[in-house]
């Protein structure tokens, strides 16, 4: 289980939250693949602080890893933020269009 | 590379993983494609447990399965009527969507197959601690502390945002 | 002395117009500018008597340099011998009496202060041309004599016929005068100067000249000549000189008679060393022809003016005839005595149209609308408009009514008739005479008898004419009794100026003609021929003499003065010798009796009718009424052809010239214009035009890219990124 095993589940987690972002017709949906992306950059960096630990993260003999998952839990965090948010707006555009689906929602369509 | 139990708990995980996040992209009921996003959280949980990080495996748990997702579910229910709840999908974006993500994965692929350093960075089997402490101590006593408030001021504002956008109308 | 004495003669009659001229810019007349010109004239006269003893027998040119024109000097300046004392007299005391008369005569005119201020500038033009020593200076005189003779003769410029005059007299002229100028620069080309005394002046350069050389200088003098023609009334450019006579008749007196018509005859003598054989015979046979042609035109004119006009052209061709034929002292004798009773005639002819005239005024006061009629009942004949007051056929039995004019014009006519030995006119005309056949005999040349026998013949026939206006004027019944009951004698501003011309016909008082030792013709270098020498030809000149020596030539008239002639005493006239002056005198005296006898005869007796001998003569008739056709002529041919050339040039103005430019106005709008326009609006516009619609339609394409829908960009974005990441793969 080397750092590659990981890098390579992330790419793809990472390539099909791309596909959903990219083909879904529904902001829910969209939401899943930014989730499923924002997972597959934690995954990254949890995985980047278990097998490369920068030198000066070393005190001592303790190895300190946990630079990765703290951010990791910081992008848990924003993403609970994002959802909100995200969710809210789906609210306010379903409102106004009657619709959550992107393609319908043009407005600033030149 | 031996093939030992916990490499194939850890082959389960990310089959689990990978199969579950095919499922969201793909199945067109929303309701299912949250319940397949639901076990890719799961499964990544469980990568992190291989990574030696209980307490984000923990978060990621109960944060995402139980807040955002649940945030999703509600979403789903509050915007789709019955028609809205098969997702439309058009074939030629499909297309197009399916060739730039899979180029994008070729891509990431590539990289990582053509940096052999990532190969030879393996698990050195080192038991799992218990990195609780630990994160609280750098969270709210040492280096972390910072970021942590803003973090926490961010979820604040993006809850009053949150609340203040999906109010039903706006009074003056 | 000369020099301040020239300086008033000249100045004084120029002050006398400047003060006018500056006064009328200010719109204000000078309440008495006639006795001003009268009084500024007469000390021109004075000063002119003084300078008789003045000039000496050595006279030498005063000049002073005028401008500079690269290396050729043109200087101003002054030359009196006794030619010009002479003449400046003559243009002085003609002047002063003239103005003394037009006091009178023009008496009430509106215009009274301009026409002496113009006869003021007329004087000064005049001495002017007289005094110059250069043919520049001479050039100037004679141009602002022909000004002001337009002037004056326009001076009622209210008569088409004056208008019409004025216009036909500087026209006419000014043909002379082109080839006077090419004259005059024919020898300012050859000499390198215009001065005509002094060391290098032309008279001493022409000395040098080879006989060889002298063919252009024949056409040289000829053209010179051509200015004389024009300004003295010669056959052909006489035309002008008749149709003068619509100005006032003092101008008459003294312009169109004494002086400016003399200033022609004045020029050819100043131009005399120049003269060649050839040059001198042209001159000769243009004198006679118009002698005689004018003098044959005057006998059937009832236009008392015409009449004197035609017999001025008639005496100035005699003039010229003379110092054509050599007898230069003889010519310039004939110009003296012809000014004073010439100007006589014409001022006694004044005196009888203000006499009339004056009626003639009332007569229109009472029938105001009668004027057109009665010239219309008045004039029998066509082709010439006659005055009534200046019509003899109107006059008759004046003799009593107006005895001082009747008086001094009969002097003048005996003068001018030539009547024997009392009267100065007759020694002038028998010295022209006599000089005319003893060259013919000299010469033994046909060309002389003939000139000598047309001269002839017009004295006769100047004598007749003039016995006829005395005749048809003076004696007989008034033919008009209501105007001849208004005539009366002119008052004495009039007459004064009568009775001292008068005194001037009598040989006495043309005393300096005849010393001998006054005047001294000047050399002819180039007519060495032995029969071609001065007045005297059967003196010693004629051989020794043709040369170059002043003091030969002087000799030679010394040797004349021998024979012993004065005024007073010598019956063999003034330089007549031998027998050509005998029998020029003998035969003058016959046909001026001859002419006077068969005036008598027609006119006073009325023994003969004129009107029988008219028809009886029809076809000679017609033409000297008809002025030999000359007018017709012009009129037909030459002023037919102007105006044909002009319509020709006219029109090839208006379509060559107008047509290309027309046509390039054409062009230049309809194709140029077109094409630039076209150019414009489809090229230039259509440029920003399509930079406008490319870009219109290039944003209307364009925007089509921002869909607003967000996967849109997102899949921009992420292929951007792939696209990005590949190629920094690749290469």
């Amino acid at each position: 289980m080397s750092l590659q095993h990981y890098l390579v589940i992330s790419s793809i987690l990472f390539s099909l939250g791309i596909f959903a972002v990219l083909t879904r017709k529904n902001a829910i949906s969209i939401l899943m693949g930014i989730e499923l992306i924002l997972n597959s950059c934690n995954l990254n960096f949890v995985a980047f602080s278990r097998f490369v630990t920068p030198a000066e993260s070393i005190v001592g003999s303790e190895v300190f890893r946990f630079d990765g998952q703290i951010i990791a839990i910081f992008g848990i965090v924003l993403a609970a933020a994002e959802a909100a948010v995200f969710l809210a707006i789906i609210l306010a555009i379903y409102r106004e269009f009657g619709s959550i689906r992107p393609d319908e929602v043009d407005t600033l369509k030149g | 590379m031996e093939f030992t139990l916990k490499t194939f708990i850890f082959y389960g995980f990310a089959l689990i993983t990978i199969a579950s996040a095919l499922a969201v992209v793909t199945v067109r009921n929303i309701v299912h494609a949250a319940f397949a996003l639901m076990v890719t959280l799961f499964g990544v949980a469980g990568l992190y447990v291989f990574l030696q990080a209980d307490f984000l495996a923990a978060t990621q748990v109960i944060v995402y399965v139980g807040g955002i997702l649940v945030l999703i579910l509600f979403g789903v229910m509050m915007t789709s009527g019955r028609l809205e709840m098969r997702i439309h999908i058009e074939r030629g974006q499909l297309l197009l969507g399916g060739g730039i993500s899979l180029a994008l994965l070729m891509l990431l692929l590539t990289v990582i197959a053509n940096t052999p350093i990532w190969k030879n960075l393996t698990d050195d089997g080192s038991p799992l601690t218990p990195t609780t402490k630990r994160i609280g101590e750098l969270i709210l006593n040492e280096k972390f502390l910072l970021p942590f408030e803003v973090v926490s001021v961010l979820l604040l504002v993006a809850l009053i945002g949150a609340a203040l956008i999906s109010r039903k109308e706006v009074r003056d | 002395m000369i020099v301040p004495l020239i300086s008033i003669i000249l100045l004084a009659p120029l002050a006398a117009f400047a003060i006018f001229a500056l006064l009328g810019l200010a719109k204000r007349n000078f309440p008495r500018q006639d006795y001003l010109s009268t009084v500024a004239m007469l000390a021109a006269l004075g000063c002119s008597l003084l300078l008789i003893q003045e000039v000496v027998s050595d006279p030498k040119p005063i000049t002073v340099e005028w401008l500079s024109l690269g290396s050729v000097t043109f200087s101003m300046g002054f030359y009196l011998d006794s030619v010009t004392v002479i003449m400046l007299i003559v243009v002085t005391l003609v002047s002063s009496l003239v103005h003394i008369f037009s006091i009178g005569y023009m008496h009430g005119d509106p215009r009274y202060s301009r026409f002496f201020a113009f006869l003021s500038l007329f004087s000064f033009s005049m001495l002017f041309l007289v005094v110059s020593d250069n043919l520049l200076g001479i050039y100037i005189g004679w141009e602002l004599v022909g000004l002001c003779s337009y002037l004056l003769i326009g001076f009622w410029f209210e008569k088409d016929s004056a208008a019409n005059a004025c216009k036909k007299a500087f026209l006419t002229t000014r043909v002379g005068d082109i080839g006077m100028f090419i004259g005059m620069m024919m020898l300012f080309a050859e000499f390198g100067t215009l001065s005509l005394y002094g060391d290098s002046g032309i008279f001493e350069e022409v000395t040098t000249l080879e006989s060889g050389q002298i063919a252009w200088l024949s056409v040289a003098g000829i053209l010179i000549f051509c200015g004389a023609v024009g300004k003295s009334a010669q056959v052909p450019l006489h035309t002008w000189l008749p149709d003068a006579m619509e100005g006032p008749t003092p101008v008459s007196a003294l312009i169109h008679a004494a002086t400016m018509v003399a200033a022609g005859v004045y020029l050819v003598a100043r131009m005399f060393p120049i003269l060649t054989p050839t040059s001198s015979l042209v001159i000769a046979y243009v004198g006679g022809i118009t002698a005689l042609v004018a003098a044959t035109i005057a006998i059937v004119r009832f236009d008392i003016k015409r009449v004197l006009a035609y017999s001025t052209v008639s005496q100035l061709g005699y003039m010229m005839l003379a110092i054509g034929a050599g007898s230069y002292v003889a010519g310039l004798f004939h110009l003296t005595t012809h000014a004073f009773f010439k100007a006589l005639l014409f001022l006694g002819s004044g005196s009888v149209i203000h006499a009339f005239h004056a009626m003639h005024a009332h007569h229109d006061d009472e029938h105001a609308e009668s004027d057109e009629h009665d010239d219309h009942s008045l004039v029998h004949e066509h082709g010439s408009e006659i005055p009534p007051d200046q019509d003899m056929r109107n006059m008759g039995g004046l003799r009593k009514k107006m005895p001082l004019t009747f008086i001094t014009m009969l002097i003048a006519t005996l003068s001018i008739s030539g009547v024997p030995f009392v009267f100065s006119g007759f020694w002038s005309k028998d010295a022209i005479l006599g000089g005319v056949l003893g060259q013919a005999m000299a010469s033994n040349s046909p060309h002389y008898y003939i000139l000598f026998g047309m001269a002839l013949i017009a004295a006769g026939i100047t004598a007749f004419y003039m016995f006829r206006l005395i005749f048809m004027t003076f004696f007989g019944e008034p033919r008009n009794q209501e105007m001849h009951d208004m005539a009366h004698e002119s008052p004495w501003v009039m007459t004064v100026p009568l009775i001292v011309l008068a005194a001037l016909s009598f040989p006495a008082v043309n005393i300096l003609w005849f010393n001998e030792n006054y005047i001294e013709p000047p050399p002819q270098h180039h007519i060495h021929s032995p029969q071609r020498v001065y007045v005297s030809p059967d003196s010693k000149t004629a051989d020794a003499n043709s040369g170059i020596s002043l003091f030969g030539i002087s000799e030679a008239e010394a040797a004349e003065d021998e024979s012993g002639h004065d005024a007073e005493h010598a019956s063999d006239g003034h330089h007549g010798h031998g027998p050509a002056h005998t029998i020029a005198m003998v035969l003058s005296i016959c046909v001026a009796g001859l002419g006077i006898l068969l005036s008598w005869l027609f006119y006073h007796k009325r023994r003969f009718s004129a009107e029988a001998v008219a028809t009886t003569f029809r076809p000679a008739y017609n033409l000297f009424w008809n002025k030999y056709y000359f007018d017709e002529f012009y009129d037909g041919v030459l002023v037919a052809l102007t105006v044909w050339k002009s319509r020709l040039f006219a029109g090839f103005d208006l379509s060559v010239v107008d047509g290309i430019v027309n046509g390039v106005g054409t062009v230049t709008r309809d194709v140029l214009a077109a094409f630039i326009g076209f150019f414009d609006n489809r090229v230039v516009d259509g440029l920003v035009n399509r930079v406008a619609a490319v870009t219109w339609s290039a944003g209307g394409r364009i925007r089509r890219i921002q869909t607003g829908a967000i996967q849109t960009y997102l899949f921009v974005v992420i292929g951007g990124i792939v696209l990005i990441i590949l190629i920094f793969r690749l290469f």
